[in-house]
């Protein structure tokens, strides 16, 4: 029933049961008891339940838009490719508005009333026709909440306003806390770096709830992660990701970190946001890991859906590229055979079936091997297909970062055995959640 | 007393919790979905 991970803590060996993601941590000289195994065998159909829902019965909430596919900057790693990057179509402000229309209207039958879905400026750059996308937030801002995912360097004073004031998510990207490190991945066609007006971006949207920002790790920065966490936390920023290069496209191969050496770097920046919140009484809190903690202890409250399978492209959002073209994630936008449809002349629901969205979510953990015998194959997810299908030659391939995410889910376990998990999660986490399984709640075990 | 407060500061022998809630992940990688609506 229950596979043993050893999450290399001196007092506790994790048992976990990874068909429907219950574990528990046990004290190495003790074992779990009848009592234990039989208050888990009454709640282990609804765990499984859960996971069934979670994994499989979701409905779509949310749509990546790139209204360009032009973008003012030529990053290394970009999963767009370079052509479609620097000659890419745009989408206009009549375009726009139709895929909203459309969108809203699909999502009245598949969401509840009370709850909105989510749209996502993405790119490349979406700052580039902010005369397009800024007339459709004032427009549909009562039937979507909005976010934009920018380079910031079109960020100026009228545009931090306009998306403040309506309270629009805004994420940056900021790879390292020195230029001469931030400008080896991220720059300009011309090779200019854009460091300094990242950070002055940075400093005009302190004090902002909606705003955070996204550090790509790569082998160019991956060794100063830490001095990256202090950055941030100097600079107030309440939530940042560390996330790992998708390694989708040959440029970003070419940055890749080794998969153990980054985990090692990664966790001792998390052991850093842990030494300034105890220092400072600040939290910053690194969501991708954050999320990780959270699919342990609550799977149906983590907000990120890259790492459970199937991930979230294709069934929970997909993409839209300026042409209409729909694809399970901004990930497969320089795939061609990822394309599922058109927007302005589909059906949403018979492209969510098509043969290209199903190739992903229909990507399951237990057809990938060695995953179907991982422990932990429920907090992972074997992500991402793209770089799976790419990388790796197979959507039953595994991702580029297995070791990591064993890291990582090693760590998680650790600071739940040392209860200090609240320190590394926002605030109000668990509230909407009720407790299905306590451990102590049983007696003396 | 002593025995009382050594017994509250011992490490349980096993460790286990579940929450639940409705699922509503909207999320991939490449951007942070905040829980609220942001408002300045």
């Amino acid at each position: 029933m229950f596979s043993t991970f050893d999450i290399k803590h001196p007092d506790y060996v994790a048992l976990i049961e990874p068909d429907n993601a219950f574990w528990a941590l046990v004290e190495k000289n003790s074992a779990i008891n009848d009592k234990f195994v039989n208050a888990y065998k009454n709640k282990a159909e609804k765990f499984s339940d859960e996971m069934q829902k979670l994994r499989f019965g979701l409905a779509l909430n949310a749509v990546y838009i790139n209204p360009t596919s032009r973008c003012n900057l030529n990053c290394v790693y970009c999963y767009i490719p370079q052509e479609m990057r620097k000659h890419g179509d745009d989408m206009s402000r009549d375009a726009l508005f139709e895929a909203l229309e459309k969108l809203s209207g699909y999502f009245k039958q598949v969401m509840p009333e009370n709850r909105l879905p989510q749209i996502i400026f993405h790119g490349a750059e979406p700052l580039l026709v902010k005369e397009v996308i800024f007339p459709a937030i004032e427009k549909f801002q009562d039937r979507f909440r909005f976010g934009v995912q920018t380079n910031g360097v079109l960020l100026d004073d009228e545009a931090i306003e306009f998306l403040t004031v309506n309270g629009v998510g805004i994420g940056l990207s900021l790879d390292a806390p020195i230029k001469q490190i931030a400008d080896k991945t991220r720059k300009t066609w011309g090779g200019d770096s854009v460091f300094e007006n990242t950070i002055k971006t940075i400093h005009k949207l302190k004090g902002y709830d909606g705003y955070n920002v996204i550090t790509t790790v790569t082998k160019e920065n991956m060794h100063c992660l830490c001095d990256m966490i202090d950055f941030f936390h100097e600079l107030e920023i309440p939530a940042v990701m560390l996330n790992m290069v998708r390694c989708t496209l040959p440029g970003a191969r070419e940055v890749k970190p080794d998969d153990y050496e980054v985990a090692q770097h990664f966790i001792k920046a998390l052991d850093r946001t842990h030494e300034l919140y105890k220092k400072t009484g600040r939290k910053i809190v690194v969501a991708n890991f954050a999320n990780i903690l959270v699919s342990i202890m609550a799977p149906m409250a983590r907000r990120l859906m890259c790492d459970i399978s199937p991930c979230g492209g294709g069934r929970v959002f997909f993409a839209l590229a300026p042409d209409g073209g729909m694809f399970p994630c901004s990930e497969f936008i320089g795939l061609p055979d990822f394309k599922g449809g058109n927007l302005f002349r589909d059906d949403i629901n018979t492209v969510l079936q098509s043969e290209s969205f199903k190739k992903v979510t229909d990507r399951k953990i237990e057809d990938i091997k060695p995953c179907d015998k991982c422990a932990i194959r429920h907090f992972c997810g074997a992500p991402c297909p793209a770089e799976a299908y790419e990388m790796n030659g197979g959507m039953n391939k595994i991702g580029a970062f297995c070791e990591f995410y064993e890291e990582q889910v090693r760590y998680a376990f650790r600071l739940i055995a040392d209860n200090i998990v609240e320190d590394y999660l926002w605030s109000e986490w668990d509230k909407d959640t009720v407790t299905l399984f306590e451990a102590s709640a049983l007696n003396r075990l | 007393m002593k025995n009382q407060n050594q017994k509250q500061t011992q490490k349980p022998k096993i460790i286990s919790i579940r929450k639940s809630c409705s699922a509503d992940g909207t999320g991939l990688s490449h951007y942070i979905l905040m829980d609220k609506k942001a408002k300045k």
